[in-house]
C-alpha cells in the first residue's frame, strides 16, 4: 500500500477496484459533511430508506436454503463464506464469515465491540443502532435485558444467550431457527420470513401466514 | 424497538415514495444496488439535492452526459450506472460550488485506501464475547 511504488498487477481487477471506489465514496462523504453540504444524519436516513435493495434478502436466501437442504446447512456451518459464494453471494467484508445456529438451548447475537464490523454480503449495510455505542457497549454486559427491552425480544430463561464479536478478519452471523408450522413451505416463501433482525440475533423469523412478504 | 420501527415504516414508506418520484424518469433509474458504496452515492446525490445545493434536472443532466460519454467512448470500461452516477455527482457539487477542490478529494481518497479497514479491528474473536447462561 505504499505509494511510491507503482500499482501492482492483481488478477482480481474487479475487488480492487471497488474498493477503490469504496475509498472515493467514503472520501466523497467525509468531505461534504465537514463542508456541512450535508450530514451524516441525511445520507443515513436515506441510505435506510432503500438498504433492503442491496442487503438482507440475500442472507434470506441462505437461511432458507439452510433449513430446507440439511447437506447445505451442514457446509454453511462449516465455511459459510464458501457455501455463500454456491450461491453466488459474496465480496467486500464477507472474507471470512462465521454462521452460529440458533437451538432450542442457545441463542445467539451479534455485536461488533470496537466500530461496526459486518457481515455486507448477507446482510447489507449495517442499521444504524447496530453502529451506536449503546448497543454495542450493553449487548456484553446484559444481552438479555438489552434483547428483551430495547427490541421487545425476550429470550426463554432456559436458553443460554452467546454474544459473538465480529472483526474484520471475522464476521459472525445468525442461522435463525425455522419457524413452527413453515413444513409445508417452499424454499422462496422461507427466505420471506427471514428478517435481518433475525440473522443479528435481536429478533425471530416472521411467524408463518404473518402474510409480511416484505 | 419493534413498536417504534413499525411506525416508522409508515413514514419510510412516504419518504421512499418521495424518492423514487424524484428518480423515476431517470435514465437506468431502478437499477438494484449491487454495492454497498452505490447505495451511499445514491443517498449522497439526494441529500445534496434536498440541502439545495443543485436543482434536480442539473443531477440528472450531468447523469445523462457521463453515460452519453461512456457510450461514445472506446467501450474499454467496464459498465456500472452508478460510476456515473458518482461522476455526476462530483461534477453538480464542483458546478455548484460545495465541491470545489478535486485535489482535497483525491488526497482524502488516498488516505482512506491507505488506512487498512478497520485499522483497530483486525484479530479473529473464536469465542463468544460474552455468555449468558441459562438459568433454569
Amino acid at each position: 500500500m505504499t505509494e511510491s511504488r507503482p500499482e501492482p498487477i492483481r488478477t482480481d481487477t474487479r475487488l480492487n477496484t471497488q474498493e477503490e471506489i469504496t475509498a472515493r465514496v467514503k472520501a466523497l462523504e467525509a468531505l461534504l459533511i465537514e463542508k456541512g453540504v450535508m450530514t451524516t444524519a441525511a445520507v443515513d436516513r436515506l441510505a435506510e430508506i432503500y438498504e433492503n435493495e442491496v442487503g438482507p434478502q440475500l442472507g434470506a436466501r441462505v437461511v432458507a436454503r439452510a433449513w430446507t437442504d440439511p447437506e447445505f446447512k451442514q457446509r454453511l456451518l462449516a465455511d459459510a463464506s464458501a457455501a455463500c459464494r454456491e450461491l453466488g453471494i459474496g465480496g467486500l467484508q464477507g472474507e471470512e464469515m462465521v454462521v452460529v445456529e440458533n437451538t432450542d438451548t442457545v441463542h445467539h447475537v451479534i455485536v461488533c465491540t470496537l466500530c461496526s464490523c459486518y457481515p455486507w454480503p448477507v446482510l447489507g449495510l449495517p442499521p444504524n443502532w447496530y453502529k451506536a455505542p449503546p448497543f454495542r457497549a450493553r449487548i456484553v454486559r446484559e444481552p438479555r435485558t438489552v434483547l428483551d427491552e430495547d427490541f421487545d425480544f425476550p429470550v426463554p430463561e432456559t436458553v443460554e444467550i452467546r454474544v459473538w464479536d465480529s472483526s474484520s478478519e471475522l464476521r459472525y452471523w445468525v442461522l435463525p431457527q425455522r419457524p413452527a408450522g413453515s413444513e409445508h413451505l417452499s424454499e422462496a416463501e422461507l427466505a420471506e420470513l427471514v428478517t435481518r433482525d433475525s440473522m443479528i440475533g435481536v429478533g425471530a423469523p416472521r411467524p408463518v401466514g404473518s402474510g409480511a412478504a416484505a | 424497538m419493534s413498536t417504534e420501527l413499525r411506525t416508522d415504516a409508515t413514514e419510510l414508506g412516504d419518504a421512499r415514495r418521495r424518492v423514487e418520484k424524484l428518480v423515476c424518469d431517470m435514465p437506468g433509474a431502478d437499477r438494484p444496488f449491487s454495492e454497498p458504496w452505490e447505495l451511499r452515492a445514491f443517498a449522497m446525490a439526494v441529500a445534496a439535492y434536498h440541502e439545495g445545493h443543485y436543482e434536480w434536472s442539473e443531477f440528472q443532466l450531468s447523469l445523462i452526459e457521463s453515460i452519453r460519454r461512456w457510450e461514445s467512448g472506446d467501450g474499454g470500461e467496464p459498465w456500472s450506472y452508478y460510476l456515473h452516477w458518482l461522476d455526476a455527482l462530483e461534477h453538480t457539487l464542483a458546478a455548484s460550488g460545495a465541491l470545489s477542490d478535486s485535489a482535497a478529494l483525491d488526497e482524502r481518497t488516498r488516505q482512506v485506501l491507505t488506512t487498512p479497514r478497520d485499522a483497530n479491528h483486525h484479530e479473529a474473536r473464536r469465542e463468544p464475547v460474552t455468555i449468558d447462561p441459562a438459568r433454569r
